[in-house]
């Protein structure tokens, strides 16, 4: 059985072979399945960056395997190219590295580097700029021009646009609005549906991890800590505190209700089934 | 009487057309506002609505293109006043690897002393005390660098409080920031306003972060559209979605529950559901 990505014992050092060595990674195994939507949290330094780093080849482990898609990133650069395409990486602020004369331009990039036909290129980046909601006539502007959310949305959409199996986003919804940042988590969820692809998102919005992902990985001092459903995670709350984590405001609320006694759950992760699960113990002891 | 720190009557700010075509706008229109001393005021609005270009002109960065801004009485009216202003009101910003200059974490607090002039062993006392504040003084002798963004933040915010300023700014300083560290800037800023007594001017998308603020003003497409406490802004949940913006897990919880108060943090919340079940525990 293949996974869209597998490590296999990878180790990597920052610095390596000098006195200063620093291990970023130690011993990682993991397998992310296909349609999965991964969750990263851990604090900053836990090693996520480098961790996402080595799902596209970007960095490659001092020690261990990355195999994507069945094929080990090894030394064959065809496969390390094959790879990049594969896996779609996004980073953080991503808008700082938008530098073509046009958004269009910038949407093409990948799509141009895989070498596709110019009527496919030029599909692509209609598709993906409709997708994230960039206006038509916002396509031929320079992407200095557009307003700071925009920016965040060309940057994804140049990624989309390569149609990756694996979509992997730095925190993408940083520095943004509330309303924004719904959106954006809004546009990825939609994005999967559509596409069918396998999501790996990292964020210190312990909110929104809890609200998309299917699994949470937690990364601290370059290992992964934790590896489990939203519902396995965060249902160890002392150990994230000690990790420089934390659980949805919303779940603090229900273990604090639990810890004074009270007869409620503690997996609450949506103020939605927070207030069903209160409106029914309130409505049964006390008819308001 | 209340005294103001910081005054804005009637502002205006045009970023001008740049060379290469980029158009002018107009960032805020006509906006009046007090800050006054001692108060700890958050600034909400959605991306692009104006704040940091506010923040910048209470900050002397930016001079306003219409309307005057007023420092502590003092007329922001030219380029020359900015050191001036900015002894009275620092800035604390969104990256913590941008502000750092100096090697070591107390070079770095007194950097800014340094460069008044200030005599020696009052730069170390002032930085000791600005270390201590932000819980910084065990770490005084680190590399920057090898500390945490909420650790580096914090000495930043060190660095406003050794120039012995009587407010300070801050723009998003915890967008980039972890769950802990967002918690230890928080807590730092909210004991620098309740126990020193320094004005706070918290620029921020996290609403929990608002709760904390004892007035909140509401920003869109330049102007102010709401300025109350936050039990009176958090209250208006529609209208904030409306521009962007949202209420805490904790408020929105208790409005769905139908309690008639606005509930603001996880601890009222808490103890509100508890009063309301009547002590029903065990």
């Amino acid at each position: 059985m293949t996974y869209p990505v597998e490590l296999r014992n990878v180790s990597f050092y920052y610095s390596a072979g000098t006195p200063i060595q620093v291990a970023a990674l130690k011993n990682i195994n993991l397998k992310i399945g296909r349609g999965e939507l991964v969750g990263i949290i851990g604090h900053t330094g836990s090693g996520k960056s480098t961790l996402i780093s080595h799902f596209n080849g970007l960095l490659r482990p001092s020690e261990g395997s990355v195999i994507i898609d069945g094929e080990d990133l090894g030394n064959d650069k065809e496969t390390l190219r094959a790879a990049r395409f594969k896996v779609g990486l996004c980073f953080q602020y991503p808008e700082a590295q938008l530098f073509e004369e046009t958004v269009a331009g910038d949407i093409a990039f990948g799509p141009k580097n895989m070498k596709l036909p110019n009527d496919e290129i030029q599909s692509r980046v209609l598709k993906a700029a409709e997708f994230v909601g960039l206006r038509p006539e916002l396509l031929d502007k320079s992407p200095f021009d557009l307003s700071g959310g925009e920016k965040r949305r060309a940057a994804i959409a140049g990624v989309m646009a390569m149609e990756p199996e694996v979509l992997v986003l730095d925190e993408p919804a940083a520095g943004l609005d509330p309303g924004g940042k719904n959106e954006i988590l809004a546009m990825i969820t939609e994005y999967r549906k559509r596409t069918g692809c396998t999501a790996v998102l990292v964020s210190h919005s312990m909110e929104d991890i809890a609200n998309i992902a299917d699994r949470v990985i937690v990364m601290n001092g370059g290992t992964i800590a934790m590896d489990g459903t939203v519902n396995e995670i965060f249902s160890r709350s002392a150990e994230l505190k000690n990790m420089g984590l934390n659980v949805p405001e919303i779940t603090r609320i229900f273990i604090r209700l639990r810890e004074l006694g009270y007869d409620v759950p503690t997996d609450v992760y949506s103020v939605e089934k927070g207030a069903e699960i209160l409106r029914e113990i309130i409505g049964r002891r006390s008819p308001l | 009487m209340r005294e103001k720190l910081i005054e804005l009557n009637n502002v205006t700010f045009t970023y001008e057309a740049d060379e290469d075509g980029t158009p002018g706008y107009t960032a805020v229109r006509d906006v009046s506002l007090d800050i006054y001393k001692g108060e700890f005021v958050a600034v909400l609005g959605h991306n692009g609505s104006g704040k940091s270009t506010l923040a910048k002109m209470m900050n002397a960065i930016y001079e306003p293109t219409e309307g005057t801004v007023t420092v502590n009485g003092i007329l922001v009216d030219s380029e020359e006043k900015g050191d001036e202003i900015r002894r009275i009101v620092g800035m604390v910003f969104q990256n913590p690897d941008n502000q750092i200059v100096a090697t070591i974490v107390e070079d770095d607090v007194a950097f800014g002393p340094e460069n008044l002039g200030v005599e020696p062993s009052e730069i170390r006392r002032r930085v000791d005390e600005a270390l201590k504040t932000v819980g910084m003084y065990e770490l005084r002798e680190r590399e920057p660098h090898k500390l945490s963004g909420g650790q580096k933040q914090r000495v930043a915010i060190a660095g406003v409080l050794a120039m012995q300023t009587q407010g300070i700014i801050l723009d998003e300083p915890t967008a980039m920031l972890d769950p802990t560290g967002r918690e230890e800037v928080l807590k730092t800023i909210i004991r620098l306003n309740r126990e020193i007594g320094i004005t706070v001017v918290l620029i921020t998308h996290f609403m929990d972060e608002a709760v904390q603020a004892d007035r909140v003003v509401v920003m869109d497409k330049g102007e102010i559209i709401a300025d109350g406490t936050p039990r009176e802004i958090f209250a208006r949940g529609e209208f904030l979605r409306e521009h962007s913006l949202d209420v805490p897990q904790s408020t929105e919880l208790c409005r769905r529950l139908g309690f008639e108060e606005c509930i603001l943090t996880p601890a009222e919340c808490v103890e509100k559901i508890s009063s309301v079940l009547g002590g029903a525990a065990q």
